[in-house]
């Protein structure tokens, strides 16, 4: 390859650099390692998937619970490891999107850029029905549906405003809560631990329940979209300082942390679980219904603080990365130029989130409006959203080994590696839409295909009407004429 | 699976640092555009290793992917390695747009020459010296020319470390925070001033010389009596169009 590429390019290539990067308008460099590792982090919201993914995992997976954590932790980190051959390359603004069209081309990255803004978006209303929830508990209110809209609204709004007025607040705004919220889990489940516990409850039989193949697949499922979000560093590759080491290093570290943490807190709650009574593990947050019966009034307070915490964490780690990527499409033509504004004095995407806020806080409200139970609404929108994320996921690391061949720098373990990271995301995905199916949440999975409908239906248009436009997708932070050596490679007159 | 590249090279791996500057000599050697492959059999690295370093001297911008993604080129920061240049050739023409200048105002005036991070006090006033060419050169943060240089740089942390923002008198800008605004503002405005920042009672304004390219790579600096930043600022005003002019001639 060395030889059909080599020549060609040292002719043809250097003398075109440009003066402006095409994602220029967003604050440069200014996010340290800790901030960039916060977007990763918020928009997972580790402490929330603490205390409310390892029942339902238990439930599913009975006394195979921890293998399948330890399995769908390895398995996002293959994808986290997959998507930092990207993140070494290329500083992107539209996160797997634009990794995706390096390798894939324009429609496979639009099919993976709009199942990636689904994810986002998803997720972004899941948190805010989860922050209204637990915010509800934690002023001592009913969440009935109209006092969750309610509560809703605001949190929508100030959510927004933190990501409008920049990335930089909002981080660290996110990256306290998220420290403030694990810490609260972990001191519960502590405390929990510590107190004084009968022999095995009614819920002893479902937690210790034999292993069988289908129930671990679904508990590797679930497992999996617990670290929905963890790359979402991928959105701040011109925000970050040394954005070539600190977003793949976020993109890695995320899951690593998390993972332990997840693992941990299954451990605890298998242990805990089993001297409990059955209606406590399936009620929607065991550890404080368990907090609950210790006579830990207080205690569960926290805890449903610590949660809205994160929660609402949540809420702006996926609206920046949400707004991000719709940044980026406005930059490259294929969704409206005016996405790609930036706010003059913030440096921010302004119009992108602006134009985010009423979906994410209008589909949750008329859902609840509507009659939909909070819970609901709030698990149908996570489960829209792990199908998004899988999808966005699965063609990023399929289109790894065809970036790195396209460049002439593929070699055997990654071309392995986004193989089976590919194949393995496909299986969650079809596992994950057929587990759905089972357990009645057939219009979870309609809902999921009929809101990535228009966005493939505008690619199939677009290919076919305008294909000129889809030219310019995969747009990043490229090099321009001031960061090369003065003199080295020559500038266009 | 293990992202040892992220940890950065300890002094315990020699091999690696001098398989990194072989690399380093080799894109160079080769010139802009040379591919991953190119290096890795010019240096015979094994590939998988050649690639692992280039991502990481890419990462601390020693290299440049550009825009292809498969072509390297030699980044800005290596102009910092090669220390204090010698003498300055500046061309005739230049000398005679800077002289013709001098003669229009009353105040000092100067070149100074950019290379990728480092700056050059290339042709002084013999009327009205800098106070300390050497400060200049090396306190970035304190002088007109140097926040022209930094505004310009992706970020200015990697030129001047935060922790060395000395304080030479009261209005010395030695805040980060500070130095972020500051240096925002010079983006926007496209010129710099420093007014009473490294010395009492001097200001000094700069212009930038931009080749057709939009690439910084000299600027105009007048400086004269008093602390005043508007009163500096407008100093600058007759010296755009002669910055203009050296564009073409610099670039």
């Amino acid at each position: 390859m060395g030889q059909r590429t080599g020549p060609a390019t040292r002719r043809g290539v250097p003398g075109r650099l440009p003066a402006r990067s095409p994602v220029a308008g967003l604050r440069r460099r200014g996010l340290t390692f800790p901030e960039v590792l916060a977007q990763s982090v918020s928009a997972l919201a580790p402490s929330a998937a603490m205390v409310v993914v390892p029942s339902i995992v238990l439930v599913e997976s009975g006394a195979a619970t921890l293998p399948a954590f330890g399995a769908a932790t390895a398995l996002v980190l293959l994808v986290g490891w997959c998507l930092t051959q990207f993140g070494r390359r290329m500083a992107a603004v539209g996160g797997t999107y634009s990794y995706t069209a390096k390798g894939l081309g324009p429609v496979g990255a639009l099919a993976g850029g709009w199942a990636l803004l689904v994810g986002y978006a998803a997720v972004a209303m899941s948190a805010l029905v989860g922050a209204s929830v637990y915010l509800a508990g934690v002023v001592g209110l009913r969440p009935t549906p109209l006092v969750v809209a309610a509560l809703a609204v605001p949190l929508g709004l100030l959510a927004t405003l933190c990501t409008v007025r920049g990335i930089q607040l909002s981080a660290r705004v996110a990256l306290a809560l998220e420290l403030l919220s694990t810490v609260v889990v972990l001191a519960v489940l502590g405390v929990l631990l510590l107190a004084p516990r009968g022999g095995p409850g009614t819920a002893a039989p479902v937690v210790d329940a034999g292993v069988e193949w289908g129930g671990v697949a679904v508990g590797v499922v679930l497992g999996v979209t617990a670290f929905m979000g963890f790359e979402s560093a991928s959105t701040l590759g011109v925000e970050a300082r040394r954005p070539l080491v600190a977003v793949p290093r976020a993109v890695l570290w995320t899951p690593a942390v998390a993972g332990v943490l997840f693992v941990a807190a299954a451990a605890a709650q298998v242990v805990l679980l089993r001297a409990a009574p059955l209606d406590v593990l399936t009620s929607p947050v065991p550890v404080a219904e368990l907090a609950d019966r210790q006579g830990l009034g207080l205690l569960r307070r926290v805890l449903d603080l610590g949660i809205a915490a994160s929660f609402f964490a949540c809420v702006t780690g996926s609206t920046n990365a949400l707004g991000r990527v719709l940044f980026s499409m406005g930059r490259e033509g294929v969704l409206p130029r005016a996405l790609g504004r930036t706010h003059s004095r913030f440096e921010t995407p302004y119009v992108a989130l602006g134009v985010v806020l009423p979906a994410v806080v209008g589909v949750p409200v008329v859902a609840l409006a509507a009659g939909g139970g909070p819970r609901a609404v709030l698990t149908a929108s996570l489960t829209v959203s792990a199908f998004g994320y899988v999808v966005a996921y699965t063609l990023a690391c399929l289109a790894m080994p065809a970036f790195l061949r396209r460049i002439g720098e593929l070699t055997p373990l990654p071309a392995v590696g986004g193989l089976v990271a590919g194949v393995g995301g496909f299986l969650v995905l079809v596992a994950g839409m057929a587990g759905a199916s089972w357990s009645g949440g057939r219009t979870v999975v309609a809902v999921f295909l009929a809101v990535m409908a228009p966005g493939l239906a505008w690619t199939a248009w677009l290919r076919r009407r305008d294909p000129g436009r889809l030219a310019a997708v995969g747009v990043y932070d490229q090099a321009t004429a001031s960061s090369v050596l003065p003199g080295s490679v020559r500038t266009s007159r | 699976m293990t992202p040892a590249i992220d940890r950065g090279l300890t002094g315990r791996q020699p091999k690696a640092v001098q398989s990194a500057l072989a690399i380093l000599e080799a894109v160079a050697r080769a010139g802009a555009g040379v591919t991953a492959k190119e290096v890795a059999e010019d240096v015979g690295l094994p590939p998988a290793t050649a690639y692992r370093l280039l991502n990481l001297l890419v990462g601390e911008e020693y290299l440049v992917r550009l825009p292809d993604l498969h072509g390297f080129a030699l980044g800005r920061k290596v102009a910092g390695l090669t220390g204090s240049p010698g003498p300055a050739q500046l061309s005739t023409a230049v000398r005679e747009v800077i002289g013709e200048l001098r003669q229009q105002v009353r105040f000092g005036v100067h070149l100074v020459l950019y290379s990728g991070p480092v700056l050059r006090c290339a042709d002084v006033d013999p009327d009205h010296p800098l106070l300390s060419t050497a400060e200049v050169e090396r306190h970035l943060h304190a002088t007109a020319v140097g926040k022209l240089l930094l505004a310009e740089q992706p970020d200015w942390r990697d030129v001047v470390p935060p922790r060395r923002l000395v304080q030479f008198t009261e209005r010395t800008v030695t805040r980060p925070a500070d130095l972020d605004a500051e240096l925002r503002a010079v983006a926007d405005r496209g010129t710099a001033v420093q007014a009473g920042q490294l010395h009492e009672g001097v200001s000094c304004a700069a212009v930038p010389v931009r080749t057709p390219a939009g690439v910084l790579v000299a600027a105009i600096a007048v400086t004269g009596p008093g602390q005043d930043e508007a009163t500096a600022a407008a100093r600058a005003g007759h010296a755009i169009a002669f910055a203009d002019r050296l564009g073409p001639l610099l670039g």
